[in-house]
């Protein structure tokens, strides 16, 4: 996958958690139960989209590294 | 000794030690302008991940969290939901304003600006903005301080002694090691206020409700209200989604406009530091997560606290935890006021005299320092004055600045990927975005659905930004390419 679609589809996936945190979104995420982990269903949400997210971002980094590593590596071959 | 000495005596090593470091830090940096404002750009991964994290984890956190969490429940998870959504544009924005910084020696957002937008007045109107929404902010940071030692010597420090104390150690180290101090001090603090954190979030849930399921059940029994979204207003009535869904939008929009964060950028050593900030930001977010856990603690155990923001330290003095970890919560909630604290000072003063007077006044460089230093007082003095007759909630004067701070938010990013974007534009869309937001802040009740009156300046601002650019002559092509195509022709570092 090029880097634009990886790009891309991590717009689209922050574009989601957008929604799914504001109304109406959120509306599926309000209520106290059930409790997970100990914590009411309308904490436990907005802490798992964090994880969820940080896992996102290592990706990102992860591929954006991936493609700057190659980008530099066909610049010194042209110089 | 009784208990309020040791109390004391620790929060006064702690912070004797928060001076040394900061004294210390500055050594290391030159005398110049870029040495005082941008630390010589030369931020390690360390540093800047504490100081990003210092700008989440301040008293508004600390205390206006659990205060929030205590009194209106669900509506305080909306302080969770925004950040992780805020940073991420970070993530493209800062690395090209870093490269814009070192190719054209910005140390301030309105430099950037102005640089591509050429116009004083744009940079006079950025620089009254930022300090406009920055009082309000230094001011919750002093009054958090003034709570803390107030709270726990049981009144013999009153708030106002106690914030000037706190404060009194911060214009020191500012005034002598411009950010490095910044830097290096965040560090310190955001360790102990993190350790802190986690260990009273689980600790006083356990002790007070036997476990963190426990508590919620006892909560869900007796308050429900509390745990669904969007959770209460301040006065118990149940709080609106327009009003919930939209401190969201305006924090996510506003985070990383704010300018002591912005300007974080022209301080990172190298891009990949940036990037790499932003990818560990969402660990910062979930040490909130403990925050809230104090607030809900004190829900079933203290009844209808006067000042919520108070429920932190009041819960800490009434469960006879040892003395020694209630100085600790003591220096851990200093560090979170006063690592932002010093952040926002330094900024101010920074934005003051870089955007706000330089480009009318040609100065020299040490003229520069010695005014920025002035400043720092200034504007320390008239936040103090405004802490201490301020009765606001600590998270409604930071929703508030907010509100401002967002319009910095379509220039930023129009100077640097729009190519079709023009002065003219740009000054209009801040001016009507502007206009409207303190507008709408001044008569509340004519809002719509009680959204936040920063997303209708938004709605207001992005129109007239992008009309009145397509209406007047496009800038000069290589004039713009400059900007959105910063890598283009930049000599190898």
């Amino acid at each position: 996958m090029s880097i634009r679609m990886i790009r891309l589809a991590v717009a689209g996936f922050f574009v989601l958690v957008l929604l799914a945190v504001i109304w109406p979104g959120a509306l599926l995420f309000r209520r106290a139960e059930p409790f997970v982990l100990g914590l009411p269903f309308s904490l436990f949400w907005p802490v798992f989209l964090i994880v969820l997210s940080w896992a996102v971002l290592l990706g990102l980094d992860a591929a954006e590294n991936r493609a700057r590593g190659r980008h530099d590596r066909s610049a010194e071959g042209e110089g | 000794m009784p208990s309020w000495a040791t109390i004391t005596l620790i929060m006064a090593a702690y912070l004797a030690l928060t001076l040394a470091v900061g004294l210390r830090a500055g050594r290391g940096t030159s005398a110049s302008v870029a040495g005082y404002v941008a630390g010589d750009r030369q931020f390690g991964l360390l540093v800047m991940y504490f100081v990003t994290g210092a700008t989440v984890f301040s008293a508004f956190a600390f205390l206006g969290g659990p205060g929030w969490a205590y009194s209106r429940g669900a509506a305080a998870f909306y302080i969770l939901s925004y950040g992780v959504l805020g940073i991420v544009p970070w993530y493209f924005l800062g690395p090209r304003a870093a490269r814009l910084g070192r190719r054209f020696g910005f140390v301030t957002q309105a430099q950037l600006l102005v640089g591509r937008f050429p116009s004083r007045f744009l940079s006079a109107l950025v620089a009254v903005l930022s300090i406009l929404a920055f009082i309000p902010y230094i001011t919750l940071q002093m009054r958090g301080a003034g709570i803390v030692i107030e709270a726990v010597t049981e009144g013999r420090i009153p708030l106002w002694a106690g914030a000037a104390v706190a404060y009194g150690i911060v214009l020191i180290y500012v005034l002598v090691s411009g950010v490095a101090a910044v830097g290096w001090t965040n560090t310190l603090q955001g360790i102990f206020m993190l350790g802190i954190a986690w260990i009273l979030g689980l600790y006083l849930p356990w002790v007070l409700h036997g476990g963190i399921g426990p508590m919620f059940r006892d909560i869900l029994a007796h308050r429900p209200e509390l745990l669904e979204l969007p959770g209460l207003t301040a006065s118990g009535d149940p709080w609106n989604w327009g009003a919930y869904s939209s401190a969201i939008l305006v924090s996510a929009v506003g985070l990383t406009m704010w300018p002591h964060l912005f300007m974080k950028a022209f301080t990172a050593r190298d891009d990949r530091i940036l990037r790499r900030t932003v990818v560990l930001f969402p660990t910062f977010q979930l040490f909130l997560l403990p925050v809230f856990l104090i607030g809900f603690a004190g829900v079933m155990v203290v009844d209808q606290l006067a000042q919520p923001d108070f429920i932190l330290p009041h819960l800490v003095l009434s469960v006879d935890l040892p003395v020694i970890v209630v100085g600790l919560f003591c220096a851990g909630a200093l560090s979170a006021s006063m690592s932002t604290g010093d952040a926002l000072l330094h900024a101010t003063a920074s934005v003051a005299v870089e955007d706000g007077i330089r480009p009318f006044r040609a100065m020299g460089e040490a003229t520069q320092r010695s005014l920025i230093r002035i400043l720092v007082v200034v504007a320390g003095g008239i936040a103090y004055v405004f802490a201490l007759d301020e009765d606001q909630s600590l998270v409604v004067l930071l929703l508030s600045s907010y509100g401002i701070i967002a319009q910095l938010a379509p220039p930023i990013v129009a100077a640097m990927y729009w190519r079709r974007a023009t002065t003219a534009g740009a000054v209009a869309g801040l001016l009507a975005g502007s206009a409207v937001t303190l507008f709408l802040f001044l008569n509340p009740a004519l809002r719509p659905w009680e959204i936040h009156e920063g997303i209708v300046g938004l709605l207001v601002h992005l129109p007239v930004l992008v009309g009145v650019s397509l209406l007047t002559p496009p800038q000069d092509a290589g004039h713009t390419r400059l900007f959105t195509h910063p890598d283009l022709g930049e000599e190898p570092r």
